[in-house]
């Protein structure tokens, strides 16, 4: 029974996008709202989720068999919250910059439904190699996620891509007549309008590829 | 009255400007999950309020007197063990973890004590309260309390102000989620897009929602220079001539804020 | 019945160790680094507020925590007074820079704010924090709306006069308050 779930290369695949984190299960919005106004801060925080989620997975993994079904969750929590003040100690070691960007939201991860619900499904009921499988591909699902909406909103609302890092300019700022930069973006109204309006650009996407499917079935 | 009303300009900033779900977007799960109806929405924001009071006096305390840099408890005792007179205690890697447990136990504390004494509440609220444990809000403000704790916060808050954060942090969610139910019962009569049904729908109305709340922002900094009159000796120096613009939102977006030519 | 429980609750209780340990030795492998991170913050800033600022220590001044800026040579050369105050939104953190004298502003330092990204957080900017340089600290700053003409005045933000209006009194404020408690020392 232990090992009849799907292989590791599907829990890999499921995760970036059948059963994207962001878009499809919709959990853990609170960080990819909160932190999507900078690719810097998107990526750092899903490096965050990303590390956390993969130690956890393994640790869980490991343990599956001595686990007690009542005492699980709380296994999960104490797992997920030592696992967080590492990442958050690391961050706030070398790289500062980034730790007061994230500030409170890299020890919510402790209740990013993401992490907790991925050691339940999966975790600690199957091997090592389908959990770091599983987690590797819901973090890059996490980040791809987290990427798509940031792009969209740094570019609206800076004019730029990954501009404290690499300074990219795609909107030049010569010009303000013709653009200026959407202020509202950075601000909290663009992240919910934002993630709403991709999470119906990707379910239109999908019902359209669904009849398509359905239409060479025929 | 000074104290007053910077407990009055607190709980305001918390509860409309700083709203939890559409300023820090915490707790946003529940916020799209329970808001179908209004009277679900109302069980759960008073459930999360009940529960984040409560977190917040258990953390507030075992920070200030355990884990904070430099809290008397721990520090005493780490004097007592070490025979050093100087050194401090710093506990404050262990906060997360403690946190989340005393989360973990005030959910199910007020679960039994409910479910054993008020069994009408219990069946209105009680349903949500497992829910809770994963409450962002709840651990947000626990967070948030931390920053004003120990030796080296720049605003120190006692357990009054930490009570009142609370309070209001979770009264902001009771508000955010049930005008998010009262819309959403409305919605069920439109037409909407059908890639949009559901979530997509649901966090476009909180954008709009908290381009609404934003309207509010700068009410707590004129609240506060309104109640503080009187040491205006550097105050009204700095404000005589530019009284007529209006820092708002309407403003602005089209012309880039630099200096005056 | 003793037994049970242990017996149901090993592994929570070898796991806490473990983490414990773990933790343990976090910390005390990246607190050094995270502390000296935080100083930076503040004493790191001294040289751009003072000129000829080399390094700075904390005093206690009139109950108030204060930066004594000093060149290579352990010179005094002046003070930054760290201030904070009510801005438009929430609470504006700032260095301000002074000479040795308090006659003279140095610099200014926005260390945290949270104004409006766009419009408010200009005050964070080069452009605008440079016009505090070589104010005079005796008399109150004056915000105005256009090209300041005499020497105490400071030029607005368009649309964001209330966050400009913070900073100078917050400034104002501070400046007064650490002139009062040296006069007094």
């Amino acid at each position: 029974m232990s090992n009849d779930g799907p292989t590791p290369l599907e829990r890999f695949i499921n995760g970036i996008l059948p059963e994207n984190p962001v878009y499809r299960q919709i959990l853990g919005i609170c960080p990819t709202l909160a932190v999507s106004n900078t690719m810097e801060g998107a990526l750092t925080m899903a490096g965050a989720v990303a590390f956390v989620l993969i130690c956890s997975n393994i640790l869980v993994s490991l343990i599956r068999g001595l686990l007690k079904p009542h005492l699980r969750i709380l296994v999960f929590t104490l797992t997920i919250a030592a696992f967080v003040t590492i990442a958050d100690r690391f961050l706030a070691a070398y790289m500062y910059d980034m730790s007061k960007l994230l500030g409170p939201y890299i020890p919510l991860i402790i209740v990013n439904c993401i992490i907790i619900a991925r050691c339940e499904i999966c975790a600690s009921k199957q091997r090592l190699g389908a959990a770091v499988m599983d987690a590797v591909g819901q973090s890059l699902g996490f980040m791809l996620g987290l990427m798509s909406i940031a792009s969209v909103r740094e570019i609206l609302g800076f004019g730029t891509w990954f501009g404290k890092w690499l300074g990219w300019r795609v909107i030049p700022a010569a010009a303000p007549e013709i653009w200026s930069n959407w202020v509202i973006m950075i601000l909290p109204p663009g992240a919910f309008i934002t993630l709403g309006l991709l999470m119906g650009v990707m379910n239109w996407i999908e019902a359209r590829s669904r009849k398509a499917r359905k239409a060479v079935a025929a | 009255m000074n104290y007053l009303a910077s407990l009055l300009v607190l709980a305001i900033t918390t509860a409309l400007i700083n709203n939890m779900v559409f300023h820090f977007f915490v707790g946003n799960c529940p916020f799209i999950g329970v808001s179908r109806k209004v009277d679900m929405a109302f069980g759960m924001g008073a459930a999360v309020t009940f529960v984040t009071t409560i977190a917040a006096v258990l953390s507030w305390i075992a920070t200030y007197y355990i884990m904070a840099p430099g809290a008397p408890l721990a520090t005493w005792l780490y004097r007592a063990l070490t025979h050093d007179p100087v050194k401090v205690s710093d506990l404050s890697i262990l906060s997360y973890i403690v946190y989340i447990f005393l989360i973990a136990w005030a959910v199910q504390l007020v679960e039994m004590y409910i479910r054993k004494f008020f069994p009408a509440l219990y069946k209105a609220f009680g349903v949500f309260l497992p829910l809770i444990t994963t409450n962002c809000v709840i651990l947000f403000v626990c967070l948030e309390i931390m920053k004003h704790i120990g030796l080296d916060a720049a605003d120190p808050w006692g357990l009054d102000k930490a009570l009142v954060y609370a309070f209001f942090a979770g009264f902001g969610f009771l508000i955010a989620i049930v005008i998010m139910a009262g819309i959403r019962e409305e919605l069920d009569h439109c037409d909407v897009p059908k890639p949009l049904q559901g979530p997509g729908i649901t966090l476009i109305i909180a954008g709009i929602l908290s381009l609404a709340f934003m309207g509010l922002t700068g009410v707590d900094g004129n609240l506060a220079r309104m109640i503080a009159k009187k040491p205006a000796t550097a105050e009204k120096a700095a404000t005589p001539q530019a009284v007529d613009v209006h820092h708002s939102y309407s403003v602005a977006p089209d012309q880039p804020a630099t200096l005056n030519p | 019945m003793k037994n049970s429980y242990i017996g149901q609750a090993w592994l929570v209780i070898v796991l806490s160790l473990c983490f414990g340990v773990a933790l343990a030795a976090v910390q005390t492998a990246l607190n050094p680094k995270i502390e000296s991170n935080k100083l930076r913050d503040t004493i790191g800033q001294i040289p751009s507020l003072v000129p000829g600022a080399a390094d700075g220590k904390a005093e206690t001044i009139g109950g108030q925590t204060v930066y004594r800026a000093v060149d290579a040579q352990g010179q005094h050369v002046g003070w930054v007074i760290p201030a904070r105050g009510q801005g438009f939104a929430d609470v504006i953190e700032l260095l301000v820079g002074t000479d040795k004298d308090v006659k003279q502003i140095t610099g200014l330092y926005v260390l945290k704010q949270l104004e409006t990204p766009g419009l408010g957080d200009f005050i964070t900017g080069d452009a605008w924090r440079s016009q505090f340089k070589s104010k005079p600290a005796d008399v109150p700053l004056v915000i105005t709306k256009t090209a300041p003409k005499t020497d105490s005045e400071v030029q607005g933000i368009t649309g964001a006069t209330i966050s400009s209006r913070s900073v100078v009194g917050i400034v104002n404020g501070a400046v007064e308050k650490f002139r009062s408690a040296v006069a007094n020392e």
